[in-house]
């Protein structure tokens, strides 16, 4: 699936957050979104999945008009990994994962067996299926986000967005769950904060700064250090980490 | 495929203890029949209800050959019964509904302001409006407090739409502000009316009672509420949803702010109906949904059965209870429903462990 999202504009009261931003992902492609915070990256993100209308421009997935579509069939061919997922009341894993489904079901349609398969499925690729009935409060930080990843997973979308996934996470989970997303041989575009994890795993890279994308194109082409010390105004030098063959980046020298 | 069911005991035995609570609310009703102020011998009591229940077929009138037996059986107890389970149901269901709606445990029916709205139309039509001729007078009261609560539950939604999308937040902040305003006109009405009478009847209408069912009322409340519940009980997909929050909501395919002013309207409609013919009874819409999801998670599927019979259940028990606490004494059911309500509440708060439906 593709992503065409152009010359989006929102604006939230007075201030313009985006500003003529245009962000592609293509078919397969993992994209990240880098930049520093406040720089917009959420709601662009946002104006993407229909949370904010933006003020002007247009989403396209393939040929569905994301803006002048309804969020039910936007959301059979998106899904989103967002950063909050608290809440007040208290859901099994299972039924948190089976919610997932809502997307691709009719109002009165009851579960089938094809959806516990798809959970049971999400489930595994998430590693919880020992979690199924605990209680969805009671988990970790990272284990709440791999059941929000399972979620949707089990929604079955073409395109993935991810913002921030990796947040508060430790090494292992920031790890776990990015593979697990590339794994997926989905379109991905996710907010990435770490460098590092941003040149392993994206195919693109888009920076954003002040409501704008301020470069593009590959991670080698766009993470230089001019351009990392002009989006997060910190003194960066790269090399080639000679564990990896990747590029790391050694900050304030 | 194997599937684990998620609430410990519960889950194995949900149908089971659904059976039970349909069994123990029809021999709770049996039993509420059968007792009052008036002492009829059990026998009799059955008697007459297999007369009423088989349409004639079974037991009998004449054979127990009192004829004010019989009235105070079908025309007292019966609709009080029926009256009790249909409110006990219709206050769950709108507790819970609110409680999604607005994302908070915490939350009644009365939340947006319902209660106050309706305790003014009553009083105005109490204190103002229709005088005291006695038919009148209660449909008057009945008709007010319907419209009280509905002009308010309009206002609040309208106050919450202001600006942008109706949050949950700014639901309940509308509900404070315009129950308050329309508490101080309640008090504005009842300090220039000058009569104690009708003063007195403002308050033991805002108890809340079972005293005025009749058959003639039942067959709305029983539409109003079996509809209500109808409806609900086949949107646990949306409810479920609805707990995640808007955010999430929305990336799932669901509009949040269609379907809860859908369901605003329709919970504000019930609850509406029941205030009008029984006044604001209170805790039973917060507690009941509350003990139901400590019982069988927060599930709606699973939840909103069980949360409608436990409703039904313990309206009918309270309404006992009002009768025979103290003898010769028909207690507000309000004051009951309180009573029990607010310990269970606090115990559930400092109880270890409960997370709001874990």
């Amino acid at each position: 699936m593709e992503l065409a999202a152009k010359e989006l504009h929102v604006r939230r009261g007075k201030k313009e957050i985006i500003k003529n931003a245009s962000v592609f992902v293509k078919n397969k492609q993992f994209v990240g979104l880098i930049g520093p915070n406040g720089c917009g990256k959420s709601t662009l993100l946002k104006s993407i999945y229909k949370s904010l209308t933006p003020q002007s421009g247009s989403v396209f997935l393939n040929d569905l008009d994301v803006l002048k579509s309804s969020e039910k069939k936007v959301s059979q061919r998106l899904g989103v990994v967002g950063q909050f997922n608290e809440m007040s009341f208290d859901l099994t894993v299972e039924q948190m994962v089976l919610l997932g489904r809502t997307p691709h079901k009719k109002l009165l349609e009851p579960d089938q067996s094809d959806d516990y398969e798809i959970v049971e499925e999400a489930l595994r690729r998430t590693r919880l299926q020992d979690y199924r009935s605990r209680s969805y409060q009671s988990l970790s930080g990272g284990e709440k986000q791999r059941v929000i990843l399972a979620r949707t997973i089990a929604q079955q979308p073409q395109l993935m967005i991810l913002d921030e996934p990796t947040n508060h996470l430790d090494i292992r989970y920031q790890f776990e769950i990015l593979s697990c997303v590339k794994q997926l041989g989905i379109s991905v575009l996710a907010a990435l904060h770490d460098l590092e994890l941003a040149v392993m795993y994206c195919d693109y890279i888009y920076a954003v700064k002040d409501g704008e994308i301020y470069a593009h194109g590959k991670p080698e082409d766009v993470l230089t250090p001019e351009t990392v010390e002009a989006l997060y105004q910190i003194k960066c030098q790269t090399f080639i980490n000679p564990v990896t063959k990747h590029i790391g980046f050694a900050y304030g020298i | 495929m194997q599937r684990q069911e998620s609430r410990g005991v519960t889950g194995y035995f949900y149908y089971p203890i659904i059976l039970l609570l349909l069994f123990l609310i029809a021999v709770s009703a049996v039993y509420s029949v059968s007792i009052g102020q008036v002492h009829i011998p059990f026998g009799k009591s059955m008697n007459i209800l297999l007369h009423v229940l088989t349409n004639g077929k079974l037991g009998s009138s004449s054979a127990v050959g009192n004829e004010s037996y019989f009235n105070i059986i079908y025309q007292i107890r019966m609709p009080r019964v029926i009256f009790a389970l249909l409110i006990g149901i219709g206050l769950s269901l709108c507790g819970t509904v609110m409680q999604a709606v607005v994302q908070n445990p915490l939350a009644d029916p009365y939340i947006i302001g319902i209660s106050s709205g309706a305790s003014l139309g009553a009083t105005v039509a109490i204190l103002i409006g229709f005088g005291s001729s006695a038919l009148f007078a209660n449909f008057g009261v009945a008709f007010g407090a319907f419209a009280g609560a509905v002009v308010t539950s309009a206002a609040v939604l309208l106050l919450s739409s202001i600006g942008g999308k109706a949050t949950s937040v700014k639901l309940v902040l509308s509900g404070v502000v315009v129950g308050a305003f329309c508490s101080s006109l309640s008090s504005l009405v009842i300090y220039f009316a000058n009569n104690a009478e009708g003063v007195q009847q403002v308050a033991f209408w805002s108890m809340g009672s079972l005293a005025p069912s009749s058959w003639e009322k039942v067959p709305i409340l029983a539409i109003v509420v079996l509809l209500g519940s109808g409806i609900f009980l086949f949107q646990h997909r949306v409810l479920n949803t609805m707990l995640l929050g808007d955010e999430s909501a929305v990336t799932l395919g669901i509009n949040l702010s269609v379907f809860r002013k859908t369901y605003m309207v329709l919970a504000a409609l019930i609850t509406g109906t029941m205030v009008a013919y029984s006044g604001t009874i209170g805790f039973v819409g917060l507690i009941v949904p509350h003990i139901c999801r400590g019982l069988f998670g927060a599930d709606h599927r699973r939840l909103m059965p069980a949360t409608l019979l436990l409703g039904g259940l313990f309206l009918i028990w309270a309404d006992i209870l009002s009768r025979i606490l103290i003898p010769n004494v028909d207690l507000p059911i309000g004051i009951i429903t309180s009573v029990i309500g607010s310990p269970l509440f606090i115990y559930m708060i400092v109880k270890k462990g409960y997370n709001f439906g874990g």
